[in-house]
């Protein structure tokens, strides 16, 4: 029954961030300078050819009615029409979403196969008043530093001097698995770099919590090995913030691809998002944005059902979290 | 320790794998273009075995809103991609000379008359004829279309089959352009049987009778050409595959020529062909075009001191065409007036009235209008290097005492607010035009009552319009060449869209991977005009 409530709880509160989410960025598209019609149809288009595309995707509508229309349509599935090429939004986001899944996948790979043990590392080898410095440093100019400026170095730098590995030459996965990492390699890296700084930091924090606690020194005390103490008493329960910060990492790094995929020329979502915005294709940008919204709820009901599987005083079933 | 190592590996791995794949870097040189024929900036060689897939890289994808239909394509991106499947009566040759194309030759009666006699053997991709029918169809549905290039065809009276294989086109008076305007992709010959029966929408199909015909597009990603095999030009096209890549971002192009994933790409940037200079086997040509940049004086604001003639005057005496483009263009422009620098018959932009005088001329006319403390807003969008060109302006105008706000936004804001209401909300803005083929052409966009688009910023000026008209009629020859002076003389003196430097195209290609056709001079925007050509010399 309580699991029943908080299924039923988290669906209305998913259904009214979505809510929130689509009244938002539907505004927002409405409210961006430059109109639809002449980024779509081009300055040499007629009063009367404006107000065809209009009426053909029901633009000269009240907003609330277009509103109303779209928020239909989405609820059945169908995100409309993009006004550039003419084609269903959701078939090619389908199309293009598993480049970000690629992306987002590698690039979370590399902050936990990266930033867990080097924040366990950093954590166990710290001492007070040294150490941890240029690990701090490190990680905080890796927070830092923008996707764009970082992106734009090293597309600058491997492109300038080969290298190996290739940029704006995306092959799909389907086509050459070789080729194709050769090309997702340098966007997953850049991507990772906040990741990896952050869960760094967080594993680091977490570990130095657990690593006072009795039980540690208990361990200590007994004579258990370094890395049994490790793995036993200072992972699982240091994992609990460091899985829910992957956890919304997973939802930014979504975020990032945006920039990363226009930077790099991926067909993903992100430069999708990006070209839409530009030309102002309503239907996209807003289906973008309500698919990453979606992602982000999505991430959080798992995360909440991973930490409860890791530490069951915190699962939905305790009731100390819905 | 583990932790560390597993980093440490992996950073060695990668860095071994990247030296170790690291190439030599050498200087290009321009051997190339110096071996190349006398209008060409590039020959292929024809002793290459043809086959192979070519890749192209290029910063955009077509206009897409109406589709494919190359009636109603109205930009040169989009008539380039467009020209791979489809195909005009005549066509643009080395230094804009007129060539067959569908016709293989036409006879002019007299100056209003046209017959052309169409070629034989030639066929759609779906394997059908084409006919006289198929001319006058696509001609006549052009006319009757919304089309901007409509403006550009002239007083077209009737159009008839005159004979097997010959189309007769006559004029209500002469029109000089005529044959210019036919060589663009609006004027391209449709297959009217399939789109008259409705078993082809020309929308959502490209079926021409060019050297291409389109496998796959995927919008603002990538178009995959397959050689049209029924292709009637025997031997093209070289290539089998053409894969275009559309890559906006130009570093990401850069990158793409010089790993190998591009063969050729377009590239906007004037300071991309330094950047490439120590590229291995990458070679950069710049290709000049009759494109140019103007500057819109809005005189349609109310309440703006820009509605006053002396004050335009002022602005475009005070503009500085040449330190434009050797500071924002790095020399590669050169300063044009209404009729493009660099077509035959254009005017000499050093001769213009404004030309001739100075910053002190600027602010005499100032005072003269009330307005000794102009200042005013240009707006310009974010691509380079209009942002250049836009400092330069500011700089020009400063000596005359005037102060020029720049406001710089994306396309779609910029183009919101020069074409979105009428009157236009900008005080100034900056764009840039497609030349075209014929000095006489592009002159047409000064008259606001043909290109509706300019209506919200300018008047229509009785004198310019009707200078305009008497220099189309004008046929060749020195007479016309002293109309259009007169046509530049008093789009000079109006100033209300002032010509400002041309903009030329930058195109680089790999010389390991491709020998490319291209032409020195370009009309249409159109850099793939001889992709067919183009000789793979490898597969990569």
């Amino acid at each position: 029954m309580r699991l029943l409530m908080w299924w039923s709880g988290r669906a209305l509160s998913s259904a009214a961030t979505l809510l929130g989410v689509s009244v938002l960025i539907f505004a927002a598209v409405r409210l961006m300078p430059g109109g639809f019609a002449e980024t779509v149809l081009g300055p040499f288009a007629t009063a009367e050819q404006k107000a065809e595309l209009a009426t053909r995707y029901g633009l000269d509508q009240p907003v609330f009615m277009q509103y109303g229309h779209w928020l239909a349509a989405v609820s059945g599935g169908d995100f409309g029409i993009s006004m550039i090429s003419r084609q269903p939004v959701g078939a090619e986001l389908l199309a293009r979403l598993p480049v970000t899944a690629e992306l987002t996948v590698l690039a979370v790979a590399a902050s936990v196969l990266l930033g867990v043990p080097l924040g366990v590392l950093t954590a166990v080898r710290a001492r007070p008043g040294g150490g941890g410095a240029a690990g701090r440093l490190l990680s905080g100019l890796g927070v830092s530093v923008p996707e764009f400026v970082l992106g734009s170095l090293v597309v600058f730098v491997f492109s300038r001097y080969a290298l190996g590995l290739k940029v704006g030459s995306w092959v799909p996965l389907t086509q050459d698995p070789a080729a194709n990492l050769a090309t997702m390699i340098l966007p997953a890296a850049v991507l990772s770099v906040f990741a990896i700084s952050v869960t760094a930091r967080t594993t680091r924090d977490a570990v130095m919590g657990v690593l006072v606690e009795p039980y540690v020194t208990a361990a200590v005390g007994r004579g258990e090995s370094p890395w049994s103490i490790v793995r036993h008493h200072i992972l699982r329960n240091a994992a609990t913030p460091v899985v829910t910060l992957i956890g919304t990492t997973v939802a930014y790094l979504l975020g990032g691809a945006l920039i990363v995929e226009h930077v790099f020329n991926l067909p993903g979502v992100g430069s999708y998002i990006v070209q839409a915005v530009g030309r102002r294709d309503y239907a996209v940008v807003q289906a973008g944005v309500l698919l990453a919204a979606g992602v982000f709820i999505v991430m959080n009901v798992l995360i909440d059902l991973l930490v409860g599987a890791i530490d069951p005083r915190l699962g939905v079933l305790a009731g100390r979290r819905s | 320790m583990r932790p560390l190592r597993l980093a440490c590996g992996v950073a060695a791995a990668l860095l071994a794998s990247a030296c170790a794949a690291t190439g030599p870097i050498t200087t290009p040189t321009d051997a190339a273009q110096e071996s190349a024929a006398p209008g060409y900036l590039a020959v292929a060689d024809q002793a290459l075995a043809p086959g192979g897939t070519l890749n192209v890289q290029v910063h955009i994808d077509s206009g897409a809103a109406t589709g494919y239909d190359p009636q109603l394509a109205d930009v040169a991106t989009t008539w380039q991609l467009l020209s791979l499947s489809y195909e005009t009566l005549v066509t643009v040759g080395p230094d804009f000379a007129i060539q067959p194309l569908l016709a293989e030759k036409w006879d002019t009666p007299d100056d209003r008359t046209y017959v052309f006699h169409l070629r034989e053997g030639v066929t759609f991709s779906n394997g059908r004829k084409l006919t006289a029918d198929d001319v006058v169809g696509s001609l006549k549905r052009l006319l009757a279309s919304k089309s901007v290039w409509v403006g550009q065809l002239g007083p077209v009276d009737e159009i008839a089959k005159d004979g097997d294989g010959k189309v007769k086109v006559t004029l209500k008076e002469p029109y000089t352009p005529f044959l210019a305007a036919l060589a663009n992709v609006p004027a391209a010959i449709l297959p009217m049987k399939e789109i008259d029966d409705k078993s082809v929408d020309p929308a959502t199909t490209l079926l021409g009778t060019g050297p291409y015909v389109v496998e796959d597009h995927r919008q603002d990603v990538s178009w995959t050409f397959r050689r049209n095999d029924a292709y009637w030009n025997q031997g093209k096209p070289a290539a089998d595959v053409l894969n275009i890549t559309i890559a906006p971002e130009e570093a990401a192009r850069i990158a793409a020529l010089q790993n190998g994933g591009a063969a050729l790409a377009t590239l906007g940037n004037v300071d991309s062909e330094s950047m490439l200079a120590g590229a291995a086997d990458v070679k950069v040509v710049t290709q000049a075009t009759t494109d140019f940049y103007y500057l819109m004086l809005n005189s349609l604001k109310p309440g703006s001191k820009l509605a006053d003639p002396k004050v335009r005057q002022a602005i475009n005496i005070a503009l500085d065409t040449k330190q434009i483009a050797e500071v924002a263009l790095g020399g590669k422009g050169e300063p044009t007036a209404v009729t493009p620098a660099g077509l035959p018959g254009s005017c000499d932009p050093a001769a213009l009235p404004s030309a001739a005088k100075g910053p002190d001329e600027a602010k005499r006319l100032l005072a003269e209008a009330g307005a000794e403390n102009l200042s005013f807003t240009l707006t310009i969008f974010n691509t380079e290097p209009a942002p250049a060109v836009a400092q330069v302006i500011q700089q020009n105008l400063q000596q005359a005492g005037i102060t020029v706000k720049i406001e710089q936004m994306d396309e779609a804001s910029w183009s919101g607010k020069v074409y979105g209401k009428a009157p236009a909300e900008f005080d100034a803005a900056l764009s840039w035009f497609a030349g075209y083929a014929d000095p006489g052409m592009v002159t047409k966009w000064w008259n606001p009552e043909t290109a509706g688009f300019n209506a919200g910023f300018m008047r229509p000026d009785p004198a310019l319009s009707a200078a305009i008209d008497a220099a189309g009629k004008e046929p060749a020859g020195a007479a016309r060449d002293r109309a259009l002076a007169e046509v530049c003389a008093q789009a000079d003196a109006d100033a209300q869209m002032i010509p400002l430097v041309t903009r030329p195209a930058t195109v680089a290609f790999r010389t390991d991977a491709l020998s490319p056709s291209l032409y020195a001079t370009e009309g249409y925007g159109n850099v793939l005009r001889l992709v067919a050509d183009a000789r793979v010399k490898k597969s990569r």
